[in-house]
C-alpha cells in the first residue's frame, strides 16, 4: 500500500508539469490536501482522483492546442493565398479566403452541437485530414491563379499565348473586363461548405457511421488518388493528357488501373464497411445499416480521393511556376525552350480550374459504388447470443441506426470484441 | 425531465456545502466529506466554478508545522446569489417532483430524477 502511495504521490508531481501556471495550484492543493485524508485505499483513491484531474486539465489544454495549430495554419494559408495587386480578380479571392476560413471554424460548431463531437481516432484524423488538405489547397490556388491571372511578359510570352490560344478563344490573362468572378468563387464556397459539412457529420458521435467505415473509405480513396495524380499531375484536362512521366504502353495501363480503381474501390469498400457493421435484428434495420456504411464508405472514397488529387496537383502545378527543380524533375532530359516552358505552364495552370470536375465528381460515384457495394455484400452472420465460438450480444440491444440518448453510434462487428476504443 | 437549473448535481451540491458556512474558508477534504465527491469531480468542479468568478481560493496563510499548505474555497458574493437561488430552485423542483409523484402513486427515487443537493 505504502509503495502504491508513493507511487501515485510521485506521479502526481512529475505529473503537474504537464499544466499551465494557473492550473498547477489546484493539482497541487490535491497533493497538500492528501496528508489530511486517512492512510491507505481511501488517501490513494484521493491521489488517483489528482491524477485524473491533471488528466482531465491536460486534455483541455490538448484542445487548446488544436485551436491554436488550426489558428496557425489558417492564419499561414490566409497569408500564402492572398491575391496580390496583380490579380483583377482578387476582391472575389479574399471574400472566398475569409468565408471559407469562416466555415472551417463555424461549422464544426454547429456540428457538434446537433451530432456532438468525433468520437474515434478515425473520425479526428479524417477531420485533420480534410482540413488541412483544405487550407492547404488554398496558397496552391493563389500561386496558380496569379500566374494565370497576370498580364503575359511581352515578347516571346505573349507570342505563344496567342500561338496557344490560337484563334483568341480566351482572353489575355489579367486584361479580363469582367471584374471579379463571382460566380466561380461562390461555386467554390459552395462546394467546400459541402465537403466540410459532410465530413464533420459523418465523422460525428450520433451518425451512425463506424470507425472502421471511415479508414476503409480513406484507403480506398488514397488509391483512387494516387492513381490519378499519377495521370494527371499538372492540372486536369478531359482532352487531352497532362502528365509528364507516363508514355505510350505504361500510359494506357494506368488510364485503365484509374478507371477500375474509380468504380471499383468504392464498390469493394462499400461492400466491405457493409459486411463489417454490426447489422440489428431486423432485416429492414439491417439493410438500412449496411447501407449507411456503404454511403460513408463511398463519399469518404470519393472526396479523399478528389482531394488528395487536387492538393497534390495543383501543389504540383504552383512549384512548377515557382522553382526550376520542379520543372526539371518534371521534364527530365527534355531540352525546352523557354517558349515552350510557358507553354506548359499555361496549360498546368488553367487545367488546375478542371479539378473542380472531380472534386464535384468523385463523391457522386463513391456514394453510388458504395451504396452498390453495400447492396452486393453478403448478409452480416448473426452473432451467436451465447457460446464460446463468438462474442456476446452488447446489453441494451443492438445499436441499429436509432441513436442512443447518450449519442452512441453504430458500432462495427469488430468494436464487439474490443469495446475500448481510442 | 431533469431541473432546467444550470448546474450539475454534483455542483448543486458543492454549492450548497459552501452556501453551509459562506463566510468561512474550506478546505478541499471537508468539502469531499460533505458532498460525497470524489477528488477526481469536486477539484474540477471547484476550477470551473473558481474561473466563473463564484468561488475564491486561496493557500492557508499558517500552515500547521510539518504539513503543506492547504488550499481554501469560499463563494463570493456573486457566487452565493447564484448558489442559494439554483439550490433553492432545484429544492422547490424535488419538492415539486416528490408531490407530483405522490399525486400519481408512482414509487419514488426511480428514473432519473431531479438533482438532490446533499446540504450540508
Amino acid at each position: 500500500m505504502n509503495w502504491l502511495g508513493r507511487a501515485a504521490a510521485a506521479a502526481e508531481r512529475g505529473a503537474v508539469h504537464a499544466l499551465p501556471a494557473e492550473r498547477r495550484d489546484w493539482a497541487e492543493a490535491v497533493w497538500a490536501e492528501a496528508r489530511e485524508v486517512p492512510a491507505g485505499w481511501q488517501r490513494l483513491a484521493w491521489r488517483a482522483g489528482g491524477l485524473r484531474l491533471i488528466a482531465k486539465e491536460a486534455q483541455m489544454m490538448r484542445r487548446t492546442g488544436i485551436l491554436l495549430l488550426f489558428a496557425a495554419a489558417a492564419g499561414a494559408a490566409a497569408w500564402g493565398a492572398w491575391p496580390g495587386s496583380p490579380v483583377s480578380h482578387g476582391a472575389a479571392v479574399q471574400g472566398g479566403i475569409i468565408i471559407t476560413l469562416t466555415l472551417l471554424a463555424g461549422l464544426p460548431l454547429l456540428t457538434r452541437w446537433l451530432l456532438g463531437p468525433p468520437d474515434s481516432r478515425a473520425a479526428r484524423w479524417l477531420r485533420a485530414g480534410f482540413y488541412a488538405a483544405i487550407l492547404a489547397v488554398m496558397p496552391a490556388q493563389g500561386a496558380v491563379g496569379l500566374f494565370v491571372g497576370a498580364v503575359p511578359r511581352g515578347g516571346i510570352n505573349r507570342h505563344t499565348f496567342d500561338v496557344l490560344n490560337g484563334n483568341g478563344g480566351l482572353p489575355v490573362p489579367g486584361s479580363v473586363s469582367g471584374g471579379p468572378d463571382w460566380g466561380g468563387e461562390i461555386g467554390i464556397l459552395f462546394v467546400t461548405a459541402l465537403y466540410v459539412a459532410v465530413v464533420l457529420a459523418l465523422t460525428a458521435r450520433r451518425t451512425p457511421v463506424a470507425p472502421a467505415t471511415l479508414a476503409i473509405g480513406t484507403g480506398a480513396g488514397l488509391m483512387v488518388g494516387v492513381a490519378m495524380y499519377t495521370l494527371a499531375p499538372l492540372g486536369f484536362n478531359p482532352e487531352y493528357s497532362t502528365r509528364p512521366w507516363l508514355h505510350g504502353s505504361a500510359a494506357e495501363a494506368f488510364v485503365a488501373l484509374f478507371w477500375i480503381l474509380l468504380v471499383g474501390a468504392p464498390l469493394i469498400a462499400g461492400a466491405i464497411a457493409g459486411r463489417r457493421c454490426y447489422a440489428p435484428d431486423d432485416p429492414g434495420e439491417a439493410t438500412a445499416a449496411r447501407a449507411w456504411q456503404g454511403f460513408a464508405a463511398g463519399v469518404v472514397s470519393g472526396g479523399v480521393g478528389a482531394l488528395f488529387v487536387a492538393v497534390l496537383g495543383t501543389g504540383t502545378t504552383a512549384l512548377l511556376l515557382k522553382s526550376a527543380w520542379m520543372r526539371d524533375w518534371l521534364y527530365h532530359g527534355q531540352h525546352l525552350t523557354a517558349s515552350a516552358v510557358y507553354g506548359r505552364e499555361l496549360y498546368a495552370s488553367q487545367d488546375v480550374a478542371a479539378y473542380f470536375i472531380l472534386i464535384v465528381g468523385f463523391p457522386i460515384i463513391g456514394l453510388v459504388m458504395g451504396l452498390a457495394g453495400a447492396g452486393l455484400a453478403n448478409p452480416v452472420r448473426r452473432l451467436p447470443d451465447s457460446g464460446p465460438s463468438g462474442p456476446p450480444r452488447p446489453p441494451g440491444g443492438p445499436p441499429g441506426l436509432k441513436p442512443t440518448p447518450g449519442g452512441g453510434r453504430l458500432a462495427d462487428a469488430g468494436e464487439l470484441t474490443a469495446p475500448s476504443r481510442g | 425531465m431533469g431541473s432546467r437549473t444550470e448546474f450539475s448535481p454534483q455542483t448543486l451540491s458543492v454549492l450548497a456545502a459552501l452556501c453551509g458556512q459562506p463566510s468561512a474558508w474550506q478546505h478541499g477534504y471537508a468539502l469531499s466529506r460533505q458532498t460525497g465527491l470524489k477528488s477526481g469531480t469536486l477539484y474540477p468542479i471547484l476550477i470551473r466554478l473558481a474561473d466563473r468568478g463564484l468561488v475564491e481560493a486561496c493557500w492557508q496563510e499558517e500552515p500547521v508545522p510539518g504539513r503543506p499548505r492547504r488550499h481554501l474555497y469560499r463563494l463570493t458574493p456573486d457566487g452565493l446569489a447564484s448558489a442559494g437561488a439554483a439550490v433553492a430552485e432545484a429544492e422547490m423542483a424535488k419538492t415539486e417532483l416528490a408531490s407530483s409523484q405522490a399525486r400519481q402513486g408512482a414509487r419514488p427515487g426511480r428514473g432519473r430524477g431531479v438533482a438532490a443537493p446533499v446540504v450540508p
